[in-house]
């Protein structure tokens, strides 16, 4: 089949909305992950509704929707934004967050106003700016190498490029200035200048998602895929990269979803996106609910483990017998067990031997570093040795013995296990 | 070491092996640490030392990971008007609308508990706290036109009009000029003379062993308590800042990932 | 015409209890900006959108107290999943509460938008939730939202010390026993509860204006917090009222954006024309400074005497 014919049939259609809320979401994602990782992220929100009056005027003034004139305006209108920001801090001592909360707001406000008075002069409806049109994109197009392109698409792509060549021409300086902003301007990087850079990228994808998704879901846009790939990846670039993904992503199974439920694409998208980062929060590995928990319960696992082992070395030592109780107990005993550590009378064997004696030696250990370093009673020094001789290793056990001076007793006067 | 009490009477503040814990990872281990009044007692220490979070965690701002802490032998909450507090100036946003007086008035809050305004006679001991202070002619400016020696004054005005026996001040002399430490010296002088005891959270190692009757030096863990004399000797302040620290930080971030140090 | 008065019944109903709206804004909206809650407040009024759709599609019902009950419900919702994040996550205060923001109200706009799709009744009309139309409330609903704004303004009458005590200085006010996290709960939620109730009038996108600009306003012109709620309160409520009067005299405008404007009119002549703080203020008060310094200089006996501006720290 001719893949032009696809491209114009309806399926087409729909494969060119997809197709601009995915270059848009990638934009987004490019922008939303400096914004995030510097902790601006409301400065975006900010800006994604200051711009509407500078969109305004520059249609007003002539200007096609989507066209240079609107991105101009829009980058007039973020600059604005912050410059008015400032004056509010400087000169009336306001913070930055109510300062630009007031500019904002108020500069949203007389973009809609506009809108609706100069209804007869422009075709953008009011509502739509708050959630865009991504189902009527396709319908506005430019003929390019003889295929039918939405405009809205064009812009988007443009600005994606623009924005991706900018942040990897800059990227050091970006990563610099992310990281620590006040020791990057002292090493003479631009930051001020970046910042700028940084608003301005802002407005122009916002523009490209505007047509879009609208004024308020490019929010949503810009700092859920960074948000959530901040909590997957740690280096930068990994972040933005992840970011880009989970865009493009949400943009595509936020369109499909909108068509099959027969509702707003925009904030189909928006949704999906919130729900990556859900299942980010649940699955990241490390900090993610999940492995929280799992690491919690093997934490748990490894100390009623050790736990036993040492209780039975200390029965042994001291030529007594060690009860066994409940069924966590039962079902140590049975891992001990079958992981050769134990006997089946419960005595320790060889394996089971040199690791209740490292977990003693740890506990005793501690109790002698405490006894020297820290003023505190002879009975208060078993509890604390309790937890600590599950984390001591092997390295700081060495350092630990040679602080204390080898000692060959506790503070109890108990033996101290040798090493290995 | 606790002193012995020469009769039943419960000591005024009492750490029972008390470990704090930022998230996961320990930032106190295990003190053990007595304090009886009335006097000024000193929290010692270098900087991250801890000892403004034992400050905290006494007063219940920040949770005990173990361990408790009791005032004259009862648990906080039974105490509380008995307790004052002066917390550290960055907390506060110096914009703020309030005056110096609205500020010192807010100590007789709690005495007056929920809804009730305060009256002519708590007027009277915020004016009177103003002037034991010696800011009694600036009591209507807004906080923000204060020097930090004075807004440091107008905290500790607060805490004396908590009328309260036991003191906690964090830090009360960082970034102070000399003159109003002078002031806030004598002020906490006339509370000890007074048969209160006051806990203070100080900076300054060389002044610390003139203004201090009896110190703990805290570093993570406590080193030692005493006589400021007995206690500040260069062997203990050895023990202090070239002290184990890298093992506890290593055993600290262990805890914290659930796993056992290298 | 009936009555005494120059202007319907209905329209001076609405306007009164819009002006209670207005000025409850300003008052509550001066606790949350002095205790820095206005950002959730602003993700809350976003999610109250999801809430009234939510409303309508599980009752049938299109009567403003039971739209605005799902609103207030998803609102509380929204800022408790705020909580959450800021506790079980690594994301930042910044980022989680745009994420909540962006993601209700695109929840919100999913199911106004399937709804209408749909066809199910009264789905239309809640387009007007986004940007605030005070010509479609009834009287009966604007007494509803005038009782709840003046039960509000009492609230903060009655709590107000608590409050301030919490706002300038938590730590001492956890130390001296109060539960501050219970005070700092009730505050938020009575703001959650203004903005649902500002809802019919300024629009979820723009409500939170009503709580930030007069509050600013108002600091401009007092150093003293009582001072500052009094004004606060006039401010919002004259902005309501230009708002209502401008919104009806041409209709096919959202109140939501004249009010904001409104507002910060105010704000702006305030931020030129306060005494002490104000721009103009500041510049009379640098050049007696600076003709007293230069006199000085020719004779220094007549050194000035008053410091201009601020000691502080």
């Amino acid at each position: 089949m001719n893949i032009l014919n696809l491209l114009g049939g309806l399926a087409g259609m729909h494969l060119w909305a997809i197709a601009t809320a995915a270059v848009v979401a990638a934009g987004c994602a490019v922008v939303g992950t400096l914004l995030v990782v510097r902790r601006m992220s409301l400065l975006g929100d900010a800006i994604s509704h200051a711009v509407l009056p500078g969109i305004v005027v520059a249609v007003l003034l002539g200007g096609r929707p989507g066209g240079l004139w609107v991105l101009v305006g829009a980058v007039v209108a973020a600059l604005l934004t912050v410059w008015l920001t400032q004056v509010l801090h400087e000169g009336v001592g306001m913070s930055e967050d109510a300062g630009a909360g007031v500019v904002f707001t108020t500069l949203f406000a007389l973009g809609v106003v506009l809108i609706t008075l100069a209804a007869s002069r422009i075709d953008l409806d009011p509502s739509c700016v708050l959630y865009g049109i991504l189902e009527l994109v396709p319908f506005d197009t430019l003929l390019l190498g003889g295929v039918e392109v939405p405009r809205a698409f064009l812009t988007a792509g443009l600005v994606f490029l623009c924005l991706l060549g900018g942040v990897t021409l800059l990227w050091k300086e970006f990563l610099a200035s992310a990281f620590d902003p006040a020791a990057a301007a002292a090493a003479g990087l631009p930051v001020a200048g970046l910042t700028t850079g940084l608003l301005a990228a802002t407005a122009l994808a916002t523009v490209a998602g505007f047509e879009a998704v609208g004024a308020i879901l490019v929010v949503a846009m810009l700092v859920v895929p960074a948000a959530a790939a901040e909590l997957l990846v740690h280096r930068l670039h990994l972040v933005m990269g992840v970011a880009i993904a989970l865009g493009v992503l949400g943009g595509i199974v936020g369109y499909l979803a909108a068509w099959q439920f027969n509702t707003s694409a925009a904030g189909m998208i928006a949704v999906v996106l919130g729900i990556e980062y859900a299942l980010a929060v649940l699955f990241a590995p490390g900090h993610g609910i999940l492995a929280r928990a799992w690491a919690a319960a093997g934490l748990a696992w490894r100390v009623a483990c050790e736990d036993r082992l040492a209780v039975q070395w200390r029965a042994e030592e001291g030529g007594e017998r060690a009860a066994e109780a409940g069924v966590l107990n039962r079902l140590v005993c049975l891992w001990l067990r079958v992981s050769g550590r134990i006997a089946a009378d419960g005595r320790l064997l060889p394996l089971g031997q040199t690791e209740a004696m490292l977990i003693v030696r740890s506990h005793r250990l501690w109790e002698a570093w405490l006894g020297r370093h820290a003023e505190l009673p002879l009975d208060h020094l078993h509890p604390p040795a309790e937890w600590i001789e599950h984390h001591l290793g092997s390295e700081v056990r060495r350092r630990i013995a040679a602080d204390v001076g080898q000692p060959a007793g506790d503070p109890h006067g108990r033996t101290i296990p040798p090493e290995g | 070491m606790s002193r012995p009490q020469p009769d039943s009477s419960p000591h005024c503040l009492e750490f029972h092996d008390v470990t704090v814990a930022y998230g996961r990872r320990p930032v106190l281990w295990n003190i053990d640490l007595t304090v009886d009044g009335p006097g000024l007692f000193g929290i010692i220490g270098p900087n991250g030392a801890g000892k403004s979070t034992l400050l905290k965690a006494a007063l219940g701002l920040v949770p005990l990971a173990g361990g408790s802490v009791q005032f004259f032998g009862q648990p906080l909450r039974a105490v509380r008007t008995r307790v004052g507090y002066v917390p550290q100036r960055e907390t506060v946003d110096w914009d703020f609308p309030v005056s110096v007086f609205d500020v010192v008035l807010m100590g007789t809050y709690a005495r007056l508990g929920w809804f009730r305004r305060p009256g002519p006679r708590e007027r009277e001991l915020a004016r009177d706290c103003l002037a034991r202070v010696g800011l009694a002619d600036v009591a209507n400016r807004q906080i923000g036109r204060l020097s930090g020696g004075q807004q440091q004054r107008v905290f500790l005005a607060r805490a004396l009009a908590q009328q309260a026996d036991l003191y906690f001040l964090d830090e009360p002399m960082a970034g102070v000029d000399a003159r109003s430490q002078e002031q806030i010296f004598a002020v906490l002088s006339a509370l000890r003379a007074a048969g209160k005891l006051i806990v203070v959270v100080h900076h300054d190692l060389r002044s610390a062993s003139e203004w201090f009757d009896r110190v703990a030096l805290v570093d993570m863990r406590l080193i030692a308590t005493g006589p400021a004399a007995e206690v500040l000797t260069p062997e203990n302040l050895q023990r202090t800042y070239a002290g184990p620290l890298d093992v506890l930080d290593e055993l600290g971030r262990a805890v914290a990932r659930r796993e056992r140090t290298p | 015409m009936t009555g005494p008065f120059p202007l319907p019944y209905n329209t001076l109903v609405v306007a009164g209890g819009m002006a209670a709206v207005g000025c409850a804004a300003g008052v509550v909206g001066c606790l949350g900006v002095l205790r820095r809650r206005s950002l959730a407040a602003d993700a809350a009024s976003h999610a109250t959108l999801a809430g009234v759709a939510l409303a309508l599609a599980a009752t049938g019902r299109r009567e403003l107290p039971v739209l605005l009950a799902g609103g207030l419900l998803t609102a509380i919702g929204s800022l408790v999943v705020l909580v959450m994040l800021r506790r079980f996550t690594r994301t930042r205060e910044d980022a989680a509460t745009a994420i909540v923001l962006g993601v209700s109200f695109g929840l919100g706009i999913t199911l106004l938008s399937g709804m209408t799709a749909r066809g199910i009744p009264g789905s239309a009309g809640l387009e007007q939730f986004l940007l605030g139309q005070t010509a479609a409330l009834t009287a009966a609903d604007a007494m509803l939202l005038g009782c709840l704004s003046v039960a509000a303004v009492t609230l903060v009458w009655v709590g107000l010390k608590e409050v301030v005590l919490v706002a300038f200085d938590a730590p001492f006010a956890a130390a001296s026993g109060w539960p501050v996290f219970a005070i700092d709960t009730a505050l938020v939620a009575l703001l959650a509860v203004m903005v649902v109730v500002g809802l019919p009038a300024a629009g979820a996108v723009l409500v939170t204006a009503l709580l930030v600009i007069p509050p600013s306003a108002a600091r401009q012109w007092t150093d003293r917090v009582a001072t500052m709620l009094v004004l606060s309160g006039a401010f919002g409520l004259t902005a309501a009222l230009v708002g209502v009067a401008i919104s009806a005299a041409v209709p096919r405008l959202a109140t939501g954006p004249v009010m904001v404007l409104a507002a910060a009119a105010i704000f702006a002549a305030s931020f030129f024309l306060a005494p002490k703080r104000g721009v103009w203020a500041r510049w009379r008060q640098q050049r007696e400074l600076q003709q007293e310094w230069s006199r000085a200089g020719r004779d220094p006996t007549q050194a000035p005497t008053k410091a201009a501006g601020r000691s502080g720290p």
